[in-house]
């Protein structure tokens, strides 16, 4: 084949443009794990209160995650970085708009929230495909709710939820790379950045398309390891 | 002693238990039986409390069971129950199953715990099968590990329900000798079950529920020879093959 572009795929590992990738690369990685963390904490006790017998704790539970799963991902970014310091008031505001990095910041609260509302759905799912008398069987030993759900319930019900959790656990690297719209430096800013200054946008997008999909197989494989170590003997798995 | 009170209870507009009127003393094991949706493990979960119901007392060993003011999980640690499909939790092995509850709710050690839970282990006869999961037990020893997890907690009352309805023909001896053996040992039961011969052995008294209410009840002696309703004989003439 023969194109009329010239290829130059070493806008990739050249000086700045390598490091630029590796920052990049760097910057997705800690906002997709921190990211993560808020999500699958929250998430879990998020989706833990919407099946709990206390009403008006199920109805926060169920307001949060409708609140948060309908509205688009970018919308809430530029909720959370353009209006949420507002929040805190005036004088709190200017404060907050002062802190160096507050879009990566801003960006690991967003993505956690988002994301919780998803995996407390994936946790309801696991919840609902626990019998009842399963449940009832913890509580006649004298167990409390909260001991019934931190020792057995949630144990038994995320090793149920192992592979949709994979998929999220995946999509948070990839949103995150939404977050080039509030000026985040992630790898899709990088990538772009390159393309300012080189022309070489082609390069660098297919170069930051296979950055990604090799750190999705990555959460691929690490999860695959969990899923094996965590199987529950008896159940089908792969 | 549990006493039940003219207990009623609904689902919705559907009645399911109809002033319901019962005294089990200590020592006494009680069998129930009847067709099934007549009310029996409602029955047995409204005694510990993992069913709410509208009208009536249960009081177990003098405390009220339906009184807001009563601590459910308290009095739960004295009511051990054992279920129809097992239960056993399937992510730990049969040791953690009968330890999890003395650890977290009684305080005991892990160490106190192990010991008191292979003691049960050697009375239901399955020591050997301590480290192994659920999924790698027959059905009987699934069982006989949730018996061993209700009597963990040093309950003062069993509720069995339906124990062995979930068993291969060969597993239930198993698991009824367990049952017998508990019983002739004082302990306090109600059991839900259609083992005839367990009731023979040693039930002080059997139920007879349908539609909610106890239709008859009597010695094994007399629900059998004597049956006094036309539900009962009937009953009686398809369990008694």
């Amino acid at each position: 084949m023969r194109f009329a572009y010239e290829f130059d795929w070493s806008v990739l590992w050249r000086h700045p443009y390598g490091i630029w990738i590796l920052k990049g690369l760097l910057v997705t990685i800690e906002v997709g794990l921190l990211a993560w963390i808020i999500a699958l904490i929250l998430g879990i006790f998020i989706g833990t209160l919407r099946i709990t017998t206390w009403r008006w704790m199920r109805f926060l539970g169920t307001a949060y995650v409708e609140l948060f799963r309908n509205i688009p991902f970018i919308v809430q970014l530029f909720f959370w970085f353009y209006a949420g310091p507002m929040l805190f008031g005036e004088k709190l505001a200017h404060q907050i708009n002062r802190i160096p990095d507050l879009n990566f910041y801003v960006a690991i609260i967003g993505l956690g929230l988002y994301t919780a509302s998803r995996v407390a759905e994936h946790v309801r799912a696991g919840f609902a495909s626990i019998s009842r008398d399963q449940y009832q069987a913890v509580l006649s030993t004298g167990m409390t709710q909260v001991q019934m759900y931190r020792y057995v319930i949630i144990p038994y019900a995320l090793r149920i939820i192992i592979p949709p959790l994979t998929t999220e656990f995946l999509t948070i690297f990839k949103n995150s790379s939404v977050a080039m719209t509030i000026g985040l430096a992630e790898l899709t800013f990088q990538s772009y950045r390159i393309d300012a200054v080189t022309f070489h946008g082609l390069e660098a997008t297919t170069g930051a398309m296979f950055i990604y999909l090799f750190l999705g197989l990555s959460v691929v494989k690490f999860m695959g390891l969990i899923e094996k170590k965590y199987k529950i003997k008896g159940m089908v798995g792969r | 002693m549990i006493e039940i009170k003219n207990v009623s209870k609904w689902f919705g507009d559907f009645q399911v238990l109809k002033n319901i009127n019962e005294v089990i003393r200590q020592n006494q094991t009680v069998v129930v039986c009847g067709p099934s949706g007549s009310g029996k493990s409602t029955l047995l979960r409204c005694i510990n409390g993992l069913e709410p119901f509208q009208q009536g007392e249960i009081i177990v060993g003098g405390v009220k069971v339906n009184d807001p003011k009563t601590n459910i999980y308290k009095l739960r640690q004295k009511i051990g129950m054992v279920f129809q499909r097992f239960e056993l939790y399937p992510h730990m092995t049969a040791l953690q199953n009968i330890t999890l509850a003395p650890i977290k709710v009684l305080k005991l050690s892990k160490k106190e715990a192990e010991e008191r839970a292979m003691k049960l282990l050697e009375r239901v006869g399955i020591p050997e099968k301590a480290n192994e999961y659920p999924a790698n037990l027959s059905g009987g020893q699934q069982q006989r590990v949730a018996i061993a997890r209700a009597l963990a907690m040093e309950p003062e009352y069993m509720l069995f329900d339906e124990p062995t309805s979930a068993l291969d023909p060969e597993m239930i001896k198993e698991v009824l000798d367990v049952m017998i053996d508990l019983a002739k040992e004082g302990m306090t039961m109600l059991c839900v079950t259609h083992e005839m011969g367990f009731a023979r052995e040693v039930a002080d008294e059997i139920l007879f529920m349908d539609y909610g209410q106890i239709v008859e009840r009597g010695t094994y002696e007399e629900f059998f020879k004597n049956p006094k309703t036309e539900r009962a004989k009937d009953f009686i003439s398809h369990i008694l093959h």
